[in-house]
């Protein structure tokens, strides 16, 4: 027997123990029983295992869950007929505000209007719309709306302060019914209830600028106290005396599409108006004038006198020299176009626009670019009104006083005064959206409905109605001031069942009332020009008066408005405050514009000298200058170098110097301050009308600075090494009438190198070209009707969902617009010609964004369209860097609330480097807003035009379901909806049919390409900017003659 | 190779009569020793620097690139400034390494450790700013041309920024294992020295096992001249690549053909004005006057004057060009924008100009060169030189381009993008100071390969030989 190796003395032993443990399946104990012992009497026992699971899964969830923003997403239990998610319903209605009103449509998504749109029936505008109108959807999502009836600034019900009202009214004595212009005949009536039920009650209406001076001279003139209707399209002469008709004056959309007429070149037969254009400070309508000739604003009389006697074959005297000759040269073009001329004025004296009339009498425009038929219901102030008025509350006479869109305590010449008097009236009751100046004085304030949430009517010309329906339900605890007005005259109907009885009748029932409602207008029959028969009786007297004012010799002041802010309707809005100035390109404040000759004197900056100029561009803290008038009005704001601004002469925007209560986020400035300053206070009782300037005002150059975000701050194309024409082209009539291919010689001189014209495409690269059948989307600009009113700016906004970015990212060039207006002088620095340029993404089929992006994030369609995909992008701005158009914008911060780092707004606000407007935007009900067809853009992404290919695709697909090739009708983009003269065209560029097409085609001596020479080919095409002026242009002509020469001379040289 | 003889009128490479073992201690001293005072002090400056250039960098990506002073026609300023500006810096050490080993430029050893170190943290900070450039930085990584879920989305080959993306991550690879095959030998010695465990052992995973034998050598040195033969291409192809960010655009003042080589002569000169002011220090603090001599630092010198004349005569060339071409926008850009001391950036083109090509000149005396506190000062003048170069470049070039209409307002930087660059700062110091501590800044190895043929002793034994006559020597040496 082998020896047995043993490993225990158990097994040498053969213990039990030994014996046992072999028999077990485990030689040792498991270590289980200790732990078995406790596991049930333990705190966490097993069979507990799966409670403490559940429990603590569904703790996480719960907590985790209280983190995640609640996000509802609704769907209807019972859908309402016209409501289809994602399909957009339009409805016809009328913007309405201070007597100004558009017909319009608006565009609703999913139950809120989201776009207006001009409404292409109505004859006046024709689709036309401008920066406010399109910015006006804004204001009805604005945060700071008055949300309650308020009784002494606390909350009430509307059957409390009904009651209260009506106790207040019954012993109030007389009442009065303060608004602005009424263009709505049936609220009219409403009014004329009200105050049939209140014996010595009265109506009065303040308009904020007042048109006081023309209304009173027409009825001196021809007997009625109203505004007739000017035809610019059939005036070959057009002279306006300060009058900005294309920003500000009277009814600018109209006028802009009517001027634009005129401005129109038919190749073939080129042919235009001409413009002369008399101004203190430079306007939106100088800009846009043939020639521009600066006077004092204590002149304007002299002017219009002396172009009186002008006109009428007298001697001017009295006026210097270049004034002198400036207004002969206007009165020989006027009376050799007689009956086609027309002469307008924006003054408010009486006397002026009796001369005025006299003018257009003696040049045979009564009948035929003035027409009586039609006469304007949108200015009916008479500043004599509200003297007596502010005049009987200071007497006490005044027991109640309701108010609808005047604000005399903001824009009354003497607010101070009527502040006081409004103090002794017993009652004052203000219906508003918004707590401006006069409504916080108010003891009772009913909000009123947003004109979105509104019925009503508007007669905007005799025989001119628009409909105004509700496109939303009231968002807030608002009536409409006519429900109130019904009410308080003890009417039982309400206004809509009013506005239906009113026009019932008139429409032809239910049936007729539908359709208009749906076409939102109704037009007279056939419109033709009629006269008003003039009494020249007046004449005598106002020649005479003008004759006795005094000059001055000081500096003098000039209030003007601003086409986004108005009287100061555009300052609550961001995107209006945010679209730059057209004429100054600032943004967000108002200031005090200066010519250059002044601020030599004055800031002792000289801009003809490089380094100076340099640094008063680059640098955005501008010269604060305090200025302080005879009556103690007394502002201090920073100053803007305008060229085309008297030497003499200073202006101030008024609107500005708000309320907070108007939105604090739009109002407060970097420090928290208000932005700007109120005007109005400059402004003075003249004659019995309100005069908007000031003899003789002192500036002290305080030595502050002040910031202002300027979009814009290099001006002229020009420099030491060479005029850019490839950026701009511009010449004059005359040079294009003698000889007609003057742009496309040029642009074949700069593309000689590379092939000329006509093959520069393949001559140009070294690289293959490829064919691009199908679509290829196109755009073309015509720099001729283009007059930089900023229309498309703001409705690219609104469409395309671009963010404010408030006025400090402004001032660090952030802004985001996608489509900008730039603007260029030429010409004598003082009193230049002007051109603007529309600049979006040119979609260069060549473009040089597009192979710099490391990842792809921007590419080409095979439509012609040069593409951002956003999700791609990871912000290298490289592309930015690499365009030369400049048109891409970086999403420098979180201007959207769109990005995946939360709270990363509020600190910035909180530590300065971000305005507060910004957070108003992205209140969820400000960003109802939103166009849900766009996608929001977050932080650190580019951006840019994309030629709202949303649109675009929606096109596509309406052609398709149609199965037809796609129509110029199928699509307009939003800056080409929006504009009222229809300067921008857009469509497919490859149909023979498409409008683009024909209008190339039609103007293929004007066409070019911006920065041609690059050979980006780009898709967006410019006519040429053509100027009627006999003269030969400033540079082009200058510049061209000398090459004709130097060539010449070469000849010669090689003859020899 | 370096049995070479070396000549009498050739200064050594090493001075102070040293033995093989005087150079490990002299060089290891730092190592084995306790750090300074002067240390500590500017290792806390460079962290303290660093954590500031974190929270910028934090500001800027949690609130975005707004924090910036950047607009809407300055895309790129101080960030895409300063990666230029730290590409440019870690140009000397490869070139110091690879090129000058090439060219078997001995005098090289004395420096090339510490060259190719400041090679790496300067690229390592370089590549801080096109990644935080970014928008969206989180997103960096679809540059990365990478099989992905989303189609056939790809990178865009035809960026320069992709091409970066490659020449800056081949370079840093290649560079970093050029440097790390350098410091095995070395490392191994610090651990065949060290008294503690934990030295021991970190060394000696740092030493890969070195073992000295014939056989790791003759790898070693293979692999040196396969990673030198890689690197030199690598050394003009950087910086070549980093012009046509600006060379491929369409922007005045970037389309410009001179680029590539006016950027690589650029990148060497502010290179070796680096290693100049970081060598001077070192040399100063741990004592290594023996191995850094002035030889290194005239060499160094002439290589400056060269270098910085090749980058005015490009200077010069471009403004010439911006009047030949005729083209008003390249005239504007070189005339107005640039060389126009009125215009609003017209101090930094001065500046460039002053700092560059004006101030080097003074190289050209032997005295100069020689002079310590002239070099020290001048190596700073340099790299602001070329920091304005790259500014002229970039922001005089983008602020007033084609649009007058989109002439920018005057751009300054914001405190965060000032806290970056002083961040990258930070990141270079910690990184240096932590390498001069615990890492041999000369290589120790490579020190005494050329310690027999340049040292002093070597000098003294051949001033016999040089003595003799030529028969004389022939019948010695001719066996």
């Amino acid at each position: 027997m082998s020896k047995k190796h043993w490993q225990s003395f158990g097994e040498l032993n053969n213990s039990d123990a030994y014996k046992q443990s072999v028999k077990d399946e485990f030689r040792e104990d498991l270590p289980m029983e200790a732990a078995d012992n406790g596991f049930l009497e333990g705190k966490t026992p097993r069979r507990d295992f799966l409670k403490y699971l559940g429990f603590s899964t569904a703790a996480a969830a719960v907590a985790a869950s209280c983190e995640m923003p609640v996000k509802k997403a609704i769907p209807f239990a019972n859908k309402p007929e016209d409501i289809v998610p994602g399909i957009a319903n339009y409805y016809a209605t009328t913007y309405v505000q201070d007597g100004d009103a558009v017909s319009v449509i608006a565009k609703v998504r999913d139950g809120r209007p989201i776009k207006i749109e001009g409404n292409d029936l109505s004859p006046i505008t024709n689709g036309g719309t401008s920066a406010r109108v399109q910015a006006s959807v804004l204001d009805l999502y604005d945060t700071s709306r008055l949300r309650f009836p308020l009784i002494d600034n606390k909350e009430v019900k509307l059957e409390d302060i009904d009651k209260a009202v009506a106790a207040g009214l019954a012993t109030a004595g007389n009442i009065v019914v303060l608004t602005s212009t009424v263009v709505s005949p049936s609220s009219k009536e409403v009014i004329a209830q009200f105050l049939a039920k209140y014996s010595g009650s009265k109506h009065v209406t303040f308009d904020a600028v007042s048109y006081s001076g023309i209304l009173q001279a027409n009825e001196a003139s021809y007997g009625k106290r109203t505004i007739p209707s000017y035809r610019f399209d059939k005036a070959k002469t057009i002279v306006s005396i300060g009058a900005d008709f294309l920003g500000t004056w009277l009814s600018p959309v109209e006028f802009a599409k009517q001027y634009a007429v005129g401005k129109r070149i038919d190749e073939k037969k080129p042919e235009m108006s001409k413009h002369f254009h008399f101004e203190t400070v430079a306007s939106l309508t100088g800009s846009n004038a043939d020639e521009r000739i600066l006077h004092r604003p204590s002149e304007t009389g002299s002017v219009v006198a002396a172009l009186l006697a002008a006109v009428n074959g007298q001697a001017v005297s009295g006026l210097d020299d270049k004034l002198k000759k400036g207004i002969e040269k206007v009165a020989k073009a006027l009376v050799a176009t007689k009956g086609e001329s027309l002469v307008v004025a924006g003054s408010n004296d009486v006397n002026v626009q009796i001369l005025v009339n006299a003018i257009n009498e003696a040049l045979q425009a009564n009948g035929t670019t003035i027409d009586w038929s039609a006469t304007y219901n949108t200015r009916q102030g008479i500043d004599a009104d509200m003297v007596k008025l502010v005049a009987d509350m200071k007497a006490g006479t005044v027991g109640g006083l309701i108010i609808y869109g005047a604000n005399p305590a903001y824009a009354w010449f003497n607010s101070k005064e009527f502040v006081e008097a409004l103090k002794k009236v017993k009652v004052t009751v203000s219906f508003n959206t918004k707590a401006d100046e006069t409504t916080q004085l108010c003891k009772y304030v009913i909000p009123d409905h947003n004109y979105l949430e509104s019925w009503g009517d508007a007669e905007i010309k005799t025989g001119y109605y628009s409909f105004v329906q509700p496109t939303i339900y009231p968002l807030f605890k608002t009536r409409q001031w006519q429900d109130s007005l019904l009410k308080w005259s003890g009417a039982t109907t309400d206004y809509l069942a009013f506005l239906k009885t009113y026009w019932s009748g008139k429409v032809g029932g239910e049936t007729g009332w539908d359709k208009v409602l749906q076409d939102g207008v109704i037009n007279p029959a056939a419109a033709v020009i009629t006269t008003a028969s003039f009494n020249a009786a007046a004449v005598a007297g106002a020649s005479a008066a003008i004759s006795s004012y005094k000059k001055s010799d000081k500096i003098e002041l000039v209030l003007y408005q601003k086409v986004a802010i108005g009287e100061g309707q555009g300052t609550a809005n961001p995107w209006l405050q945010e679209l730059p100035d057209p004429v100054s390109k600032a943004t967000w404040d108002n200031y005090l514009v200066i010519s250059p000759a002044l601020a030599k004197t004055l800031l002792k900056i000289d801009l003809s000298v490089g380094g100076e100029a340099d640094a008063y561009e680059v640098q955005p803290p501008k010269h604060v200058v305090e200025i302080t008038a005879a009556n103690g009005a007394k502002v201090s704001l920073p100053t803007l170098i305008i060229p085309g601004t008297h030497p003499s002469t200073v202006g101030i925007a008024v609107g500005y110097g708000r309320t907070e209560k108007l939105g604090k986020g739009v109002l407060a400035d970097e420090g928290g301050k208000g932005m700007g300053a109120n005007a109005f206070p400059f402004a003075s009782l003249v004659n019995g009308t309100v005069a908007y300037s000031v003899a003789d005002v002192t500036l002290k150059d305080t030595g502050d600075l002040y910031k202002v975000a300027i979009t814009q701050t290099h001006n002229i194309y020009d420099t030491p090494q060479g005029n850019r024409t490839e950026v701009m082209k511009e010449l004059t009539l005359a040079e294009f009438k003698h000889n007609p291919n003057e742009i496309l010689e040029e642009r074949d001189k700069e593309l000689k190198p590379y092939g000329g014209i006509a093959n520069f495409e393949k001559e140009g690269t070294i690289y293959p070209t490829f064919d691009r059948p199908g679509i290829k989307w196109g755009m073309s600009v015509d720099l001729n009707t283009c007059n930089g009113c900023g229309a498309c700016v703001v409705a690219c906004n609104a469409e395309n969902n671009i963010p404010v970015v408030g006025k400090i990212q402004v001032a660090k060039a952030h802004e985001m617009h996608w489509l900008r207006i730039d603007r260029y002088y030429t010409g004598d620095p003082e009193n230049p010609n002007v051109v603007f340029q529309p600049l979006m993404c040119q979609h260069c089929d060549n473009a040089p964004c597009e192979n710099v992006c490391p990842v792809a994030a921007t590419n080409h369609s095979s439509e012609g369209l040069n593409q951002m995909t956003y999700n791609r992008c990871i912000g290298t701005r490289y592309c930015a860097n690499n365009c030369p158009y400049k048109v891409r914008r970086f999403n420098w911060l979180d201007y959207t609330g769109a990005d995946s780092f939360g709270d990363n707004q509020q600190p910035l606000v909180d530590e300065g480097g971000l305005n507060e407007v910004v957070l108003d935007m992205n209140d969820d009900l400000t960003r109802m807003v939103l166009n849900p067809d766009v996608t929001v853009r977050a932080r650190g992404v580019i951006e840019k035009c994309s030629f709202c290919a949303q649109r675009l695709q929606a096109s596509k697909l309406t052609a398709k379901k149609d199965s037809r090739p796609l129509e110029d009708r199928d699509l307009k983009v939003a800056c080409q909806q929006a504009c009222p003269t229809n300067a921008i065209v857009f469509g497919n560029a490859n149909s023979e049919k498409s409008e683009i097409t024909t209008v190339r085609k039609a103007n293929e001596k004007r066409l070019f390409l911006s920065l041609e020479q690059l050979h980006v080919l780009p898709n967006v095409t410019y006519m040429a900017k053509v100027r009627n002026i006999e003269e030969e242009g400033e540079h082009h002509g200058a510049e061209h003659k000398g090459e004709e020469k130097k060539e010449d001379a070469k000849v010669e040289h090689a003859g020899h | 190779m370096h049995l070479k003889y070396e000549s009498q009128l050739r200064e050594p490479l090493v001075t102070g009569d040293k033995n093989y073992h005087q150079v490990t201690e002299d060089i290891l001293a730092p190592i084995e020793g306790k750090p300074t005072k002067l240390w500590y002090v500017g290792f806390y400056i460079a962290v303290a620097l660093l954590l500031f250039g974190v929270y910028s960098v934090y500001r800027e990506v949690t609130y975005g690139i707004g924090q910036w002073n950047l607009n809407k026609t300055i895309g790129w300023g101080w960030d895409i400034t300063n990666f230029v500006w730290w590409v440019g810096i870690g140009h000397a050490g490869t070139l110091i390494s690879a090129i000058l080993l090439l060219f078997r430029q001995g005098w090289r050893t004395g420096v090339n450790r510490a060259a190719e170190a400041m090679t790496i943290f300067a690229v390592m900070c370089a590549g801080q700013f096109p990644i935080f450039h970014m928008g969206r930085v989180w997103m960096a990584f679809f540059v990365l041309p990478y099989p992905n879920s989303r189609g056939p989305l790809w990178v865009n080959f035809n960026s320069p920024l992709l091409w970066d993306v490659f020449a800056i991550s081949t370079y840093f690879t290649v560079s970093l294992l050029f440097w790390y095959s350098g410091l095995i030998p070395d490392f191994a010695t610090v651990r065949d020295r060290a008294k503690t465990k934990l030295r021991k052992h970190l060394y000696g995973l740092a030493a890969f096992g070195w073992t000295g034998s014939t056989k790791h050598w003759q790898r070693i040195e293979s692999l040196h001249l396969v990673l030198a033969g890689l690197s030199t291409p690598l050394v003009l192809s950087v910086h070549t690549i980093v012009s046509f960010d600006f060379a491929t655009s369409v922007i005045p003042g970037w389309h410009t053909t001179i680029f590539p080589p006016y950027f690589v002569a650029g990148a060497v000169f502010s290179g070796f004005a680096m290693v100049q002011s970081l060598m001077i220090i070192v040399r100063k603090v741990f004592g290594l006057q023996d191995y850094i001599t002035l030889g290194h630092i005239e060499a160094m010198n002439k290589v400056i004057v060269t270098t910085g004349s090749i980058v005015g005569v490009a200077y010069l060339t471009e403004l010439f060009m911006g009047w030949y071409s005729q083209s008003k926008y390249e005239g504007y850009t070189f005339w107005y924008s640039r060389a126009n001391l009125f215009s609003p950036y017209g101090w930094s083109y001065w500046g460039m100009m002053a700092c560059n090509v004006l101030s080097p000149q003074i190289f050209w005396f032997k005295k100069m060169r020689r002079n310590l506190f002239v070099t020290f000062f001048m190596s700073i003048i340099v790299n602001v030189g070329m920091w304005f170069e790259r500014f002229v470049i970039i922001v005089t070039s983008l602020y007033r381009d084609y649009l007058p209409s989109s002439w920018s307002v005057y751009y300054s930087p914001s405190i965060w993008e000032i806290g970056f660059y002083l961040g990258t700062f930070g990141l270079f110091f910690t990184c240096f100071f932590l390498f001069a501590k615990y890492f041999p800044v000369i290589a120790v190895a490579e020190i005494k390969y050329v310690l027999k043929t340049t040292g002093n002793n070597y000098k003294d034994d051949m001033a016999e030989v040089e003595a003799q006559k030529l028969d004389e020597f022939v019948h010695d040496y001719a066996h």
